[in-house]
């Protein structure tokens, strides 16, 4: 673990949220360290706290939700300590920048691409506008837009949906950020555009040396571009490994449900398989294990108190009491057993992300 | 409990894991607290009943008609400055000013009321079917494109020219100009709604339609009404105090603060109060009843219900 | 694009036509026409046939009818004109039962001569206003028995200030387009719209003239006539009409028949009365509210943004009589006037309080919609993205929301410029100010049916074209809208 090179670290991190004078828990007590120029997936259902967490990396949480607990370490600093905005400028879109899920609605309609481009570099960069522009132009053609120069004086009306991502991711990289955060960026595309961003992606972190966090539910693009996994549930992680142990080798049991309800993994003729039941209100005081009233394995205990997370190895946790020494045996659900094999034959078809 | 207790199985019922932490929730109620919840909007309520109920109660006991003056020919009887028992003086023909202003309430809060209950069963009712049906939008869009850039002061105006300057012309003539506002309103709204998912996915599911619009559209449309009769009421009054102070509104037959205003302003340095209750009362009754009623709007819209 | 414009303006055009034909028609059928008389003293005086027939003829040049008395019945009816105009000739009865039965009511005076009439119905009415309406001068105009070799022809001349005009002769008017140091610099005297006589008020004038022309006494300045005469003169040597017969004052100026000049007087016309308290009062009213606006926006739920909740909501709750009246008050008691006439249109004080007033009736609104479009454009996605940039708040609201937000506020602007000229009817009534808000229900309080409908078409044209403009401009500064129209005329 010492030797890792860790470039952001999270560590017990509480945030509230108000809402109509009741408070809402949104992450309770998260801890994580992201190692330099890996791929972090963090996995999710809608709800599960991805995005707040992520957005407490760069000081953009709402106006209703507050940091009540933790340190962010980034560069020998803790993020949490700042508190006006000036200071977050420093960090936001110079250091780390997020691409968001809609390219539709996030570019400025009655700005030319090419102002929205220049604008960053200008500002982080201190580059005069003819520099900035040149660099804006060389930077749309890296991320794949043809006739750089014609298009830089065009609305993003003008431009495709894929079109406008690709203009997103480059805004992002225009102040060579150490990490960029991708929450769902290809959620609002075709499915025909979505592998093209996400290669575009991986190609330019290999290339411009960040760390990438992405944010999604697709376990598509998790078992593609990810080096490791972070799976989140009402607010918590509840498992993080490298991408082997959470498709090879999972011990949540909502893992376990997350992955069995991947539908490419349904046999024809059964019924695809789902999660009863909804997330817990996280208005409300959780009590025990969070998942434990959705899951089919839940123990006593899990009623009564939190698990504490349980190594599995050096690159594996997990957050639930079937890891303890004392709890029953338990097998995997039979739809995941052979994960291995089912997702190898997938990709050997040639699938959407066949390129892993 | 032991080791092997705890670490036995133990399966929550479906029910738990379902549970949704809503507390139970009554939608007039919720409009009721609401409502109550605010301060100022109870202080306005309470002057605003006072007001219409002084206003509808008093010219009968009084039996005013501004076209009598049994006083005219008695000179001690004019210009008498308010006093204990004449609470707001008298005026020139020696009628007591407080009979003159209640019953000016009172017609310009018949008017107000009449023409926006006129208004918003004619816009809420065209609205509706504006919103739902296409065909029907497609004519209606060109006929308010036209309407809709017509200064409707002008027509309200020279339509009291043509009818005639009493009550029922009058209303005829607010409502005439304001109906199609309001239908405009109520049809962007009822387009809104109508497109939301989750009306989308009840009628996916089967949900009669008469269930969908009683359940999903009517409790979303009532604080859309709320808003627009909070606005109706408050600038009719105003509409019929303008139109009356410029000439054109209520005739002499009728006691009208507009009127009253106009006449008395000659007397702004001998009287004044002739001039300046007129104009308080108007301000007051305007004031009260767009908070009661901007509070009432808020109270409806189900949005500002959880608490 | 261009069949965008065209099919805009050709429905704004059928929509003034529309709202205007309503209103001829109902002023015309609907309200009792001895009205007009009740405020003509001298038809009051008149009685017997003198004044039956001062009706008629009044009513006729009103357009109500079509009046012929016995003179003109024969010499359009009969080819006997001498035997006619015997009462109960053969020939006169003939002429009469042939007006019958064309649908004329006959009636008779006390003398026994006969006279009929008949009223237009609608369509006559509609058609009699839209053929008037536009008047084309041209160098046939002039008939004039006493100069039947009058020139007929179009010429390059000078007009008084040196400049070159396009002058005519023959024409109704000499100058047809002459340029001077007036707004709009350009002047067109060759189209002109007939909108019938004001009557009672005004009487005889046109109604465009009466809120044109400027008011109170007129004002002489040292001008050259033709002649070469330099006199202390106020006519406006511009606007100067052809004038059958010339007194010897005409004689010693001019040296054609165009010497039925209007004047020029010291205070401005109705129009630019209105025009001058509206625009002033709307640059206050803008530059208040858009930053106040934006204020609020920026300090969503802060002291600033509910500060300004209370006073808008306080404006909107009073009604605008009492706010004027309030206001009026308080701008007494630090002594400016509480009526325009006390001090004058050279008096600066008596321009504040009302324009105050303007403004302040004009604010809420503009402040609502401002905070409305900020805040609704600051949570945009794009707002969020911007900040994810880096960039700093301040930078995120110049740079990216109040372009958008400044769009649908740019759009209100025309109409805001234009309507002014409508007047402010309320605060030109309490302070008395001779603009044009006060015209239309002096004119319905008067009976004044030209005028009305002058006034009508005056203010429906303005305020349907002036958000026809508002849209042009949106394609101006809504990147989106211009281009979509460009990659429309790729098809």
């Amino acid at each position: 673990m010492e030797n890792k090179n860790i470039i952001l670290s999270v560590k017990d991190l509480v945030v509230k949220f108000k809402v109509r004078d009741r408070v809402l828990t949104a992450i309770r007590n998260v801890s994580l360290d992201f190692e330099e120029g890996k791929v972090v997936a963090i996995v999710g259902e809608s709800g599960s706290g991805k995005s707040v967490f992520t957005k407490t990396f760069t000081g953009m949480l709402e106006v209703n939700g507050k940091v009540t607990n933790g340190e962010i370490w980034f560069e020998g600093e803790n993020l949490m300590t700042y508190k006006t905005d000036k200071e977050w400028l420093n960090i936001r879109g110079k250091k780390i920048a997020t691409v968001f899920q809609d390219p539709m609605t996030s570019l400025n309609p009655v700005r030319t691409i090419g102002y929205q481009i220049s604008e960053v570099i200008m500002k982080h960069q201190n580059k005069s506008k003819e520099e900035a522009k040149k660099e804006a132009i060389e930077l749309m053609s890296r991320v794949g837009i043809y006739n750089a120069e014609q298009r830089y004086d065009e609305y993003p009306f003008m431009y495709s949906g894929g079109m406008r991502q690709r203009i997103v991711i480059a805004i992002a990289l225009a102040c060579h950020p150490k990490i960029l955060v991708c929450d769902e960026p290809t959620t609002a595309l075709d499915v025909t555009i979505q592998a093209q961003i996400i290669r575009l992606i991986k190609e330019l972190a290999e290339e411009y040396g960040f760390t990438t966090i992405y944010i999604t539910h697709d376990l598509g693009v998790v078992a593609n571009v990810a080096d490791n996994v972070a799976v989140m549930y009402a607010g918590q992680i509840i498992e993080y490994g490298t991408v082997e142990d959470i498709f090879y080798d999972p011990r949540h049991p909502y893992t376990w449900g997350l992955l069995s309800s991947l539908p490419q993994l349904g046999e024809k003729g059964s019924e695809l398989f789902a999660i009863r039941g909804t997330p817990p209100s996280l208005f409300e005081e959780i009590k025990g294990d969070a998942f434990a009233p959705r899951s089919d394995y839940s123990l006593a205990i899990d009623f009564e108190e939190e698990p504490p997370m349980f190594k599995v190895s050096d690159t594996h946790f997990a957050k639930t009491w079937l890891l303890d020494p004392r709890a029953p045996k338990v097998d995997k659900p039979k739809q995941i057993q052979n994960l291995h094999e089912k997702i190898l034959a997938l990709t050997s078809k040639g699938g959407i992300y066949g390129e892993r | 409990m032991t080791d092997q207790e705890l670490f036995a199985f133990k399966r929550a019922d479906d029910s738990a894991s379902e549970h949704i932490s809503a507390p139970k929730y009554s939608y007039w109620q919720s409009v009721f607290r609401k409502f109550f919840s605010s301060k100022t909007a109870i202080v306005m309520l309470v002057i605003a009943l006072t007001v219409v109920l002084i206003a509808f109660i008093q010219p009968i006991l009084s039996g005013y008609d501004p076209m009598e003056t049994p006083n005219i020919n008695n000179p001690s009887m004019r210009f008498i400055r308010p006093n204990g028992e004449f609470w707001f003086g008298t005026d020139d023909k020696g009628n007591s000013l407080f009979d003159a202003v209640w019953a000016g309430t009172r017609n310009s809060l018949i008017v107000s009321f009449s023409a926006t209950i006129i208004t918003q069963i004619l816009g809420v009712t065209v609205g509706m079917f504006w919103g739902f049906s296409k065909r029907f939008d497609a004519i209606m869009i060109q006929i308010y494109n036209v309407l809709a850039n017509i200064p409707m002061t002008l027509v309200a105006m020279i339509m009291m020219y043509v009818l005639g300057s009493g009550m029922p012309q009058l209303i005829f003539a607010l409502s005439v100009t304001s109906w199609i506002s309001t239908a405009y309103f109520i049809r962007v709204q009822v387009m809104i709604i109508r497109d939301r998912e989750y009306n989308l996915a009840s009628r996916c599911l089967g949900t009669p339609t008469v269930k969908i619009i009683t359940h999903n559209i009517f409790p979303y449309l009532i604080s859309v009404i709320m808003t627009s009769i909070s606005r109706d009421v408050p600038s009719f009054i105003s509409y019929e105090v303008f139109l009356s102070f410029i000439g054109v509104g209520l005739s002499q037959a009728h006691a009208s603060l507009g009127r009253m205003i106009q006449t008395y302003s000659s007397y702004m340095t001998s009287a004044p109060y002739l001039f300046w209750i007129p104009v308080f009362i108007s301000a007051f009754i305007s004031v009260s009843l767009y908070i009661v009623g901007q509070t009432l709007a808020d109270a409806s819209d189900p949005r500002t219900h959880m608490v | 694009m261009k069949n965008y414009i065209f099919s805009r303006v050709i429905k704004s055009i059928v929509a003034v036509m529309v709202v205007v034909s309503i209103v001829i028609v109902m002023l015309y059928t609907m309200i009792p026409r001895y009205k007009i008389f009740e405020k003509d003293e001298g038809y009051k005086k008149m009685s017997g046939d003198a004044r039956t027939t001062y009706m008629y003829s009044r009513y006729e040049e009103l357009g109500y009818l079509d009046f012929q008395q016995k003179s003109e019945m024969c010499s359009n009816a009969s080819d006997n004109y001498e035997a006619c105009m015997v009462n109960d000739s053969e020939e006169l009865n003939a002429v009469i039962s042939e007006y019958e039965n064309n649908g004329y009511v006959v009636d008779y005076l006390r003398n026994g001569d006969p006279f009929v009439y008949h009223d237009y119905n609608p369509l006559q009415l509609i058609w009699n206003f839209y053929s008037k309406l536009i008047q084309i001068d041209h160098p046939g105009y002039v008939k004039d028995e006493n100069n039947p070799d009058i020139e007929r022809k179009y010429y390059i001349g000078e007009s008084p200030n040196g400049m070159p005009a396009i002058m005519c002769s023959g024409c109704q008017y000499k100058y047809q387009l002459y340029f001077n140091s007036s707004f709009p610099f350009i002047h067109i005297n060759a189209i002109h719209f007939n909108f019938g006589i004001s009557y009672p008020t005004n009487e005889g004038m046109p109604t465009w003239q009466v809120v044109s022309q400027g008011q109170g006494s007129q004002v002489s300045t040292e001008q050259t006539f033709p002649s070469g005469v330099v006199e202390k003169s106020p006519l406006n040597q511009y606007t100067c009409q052809y004038k059958p017969i010339l007194d010897t004052i005409d004689q010693r100026r001019f040296t054609d028949n165009y010497a039925n000049c209007q004047s020029y007087y010291e205070s401005p016309s109705m129009i630019n009365t209105s025009y001058i308290f509206g625009i002033i009062a709307l640059v206050i009213a803008y530059v208040v509210a858009i930053p106040s606006g934006i204020a609020m926006a920026r300090n969503k739920g802060k002291i600033v943004d509910k500060a300004g909740i209370v006073v808008i909501n306080f404006l909107i709750a009073v009604p605008s009589l009492a706010l004027i009246f309030f206001v009026r008050q308080i701008g007494s008691i630090f002594n400016f006037p509480d009526r325009f006439p006390i001090l004058g249109f050279e008096d600066i004080r008596s321009y504040i309080i009302p324009i105050i007033i303007l403004a302040l009736l004009q604010i809420p609104s503009l402040m609502t919609w401002t905070r409305r479009y900020m805040l609704d454009q600051s949570n945009a996605d794009y707002a969020k993205f911007a900040k994810a940039k880096g960039l700093s708040q301040k930078e995120i609201f110049t740079k990216h929301i109040l372009k958008n937000a400044i769009i649908p506020i740019i759009n209100g602007i025309p109409s805001s410029i234009i309507l002014c000229i409508s007047g402010a009817l309320l605060t030109e009534s309490a302070f008395a100010i001779p603009g044009m808000g006060k015209m239309l229900p002096d004119a319905i309080n008067a009976s004044n049916n030209n005028m009305v409908i002058n006034l009508t078409f005056i203010f429906t044209a303005l305020s349907i074209f002036s958000i026809l403009i508002g849209d042009l401009l949106m394609t101006v500064v809504d990147p989106r809208i211009q281009l979509a129209a460009k990659g429309g005329k790729k098809k």
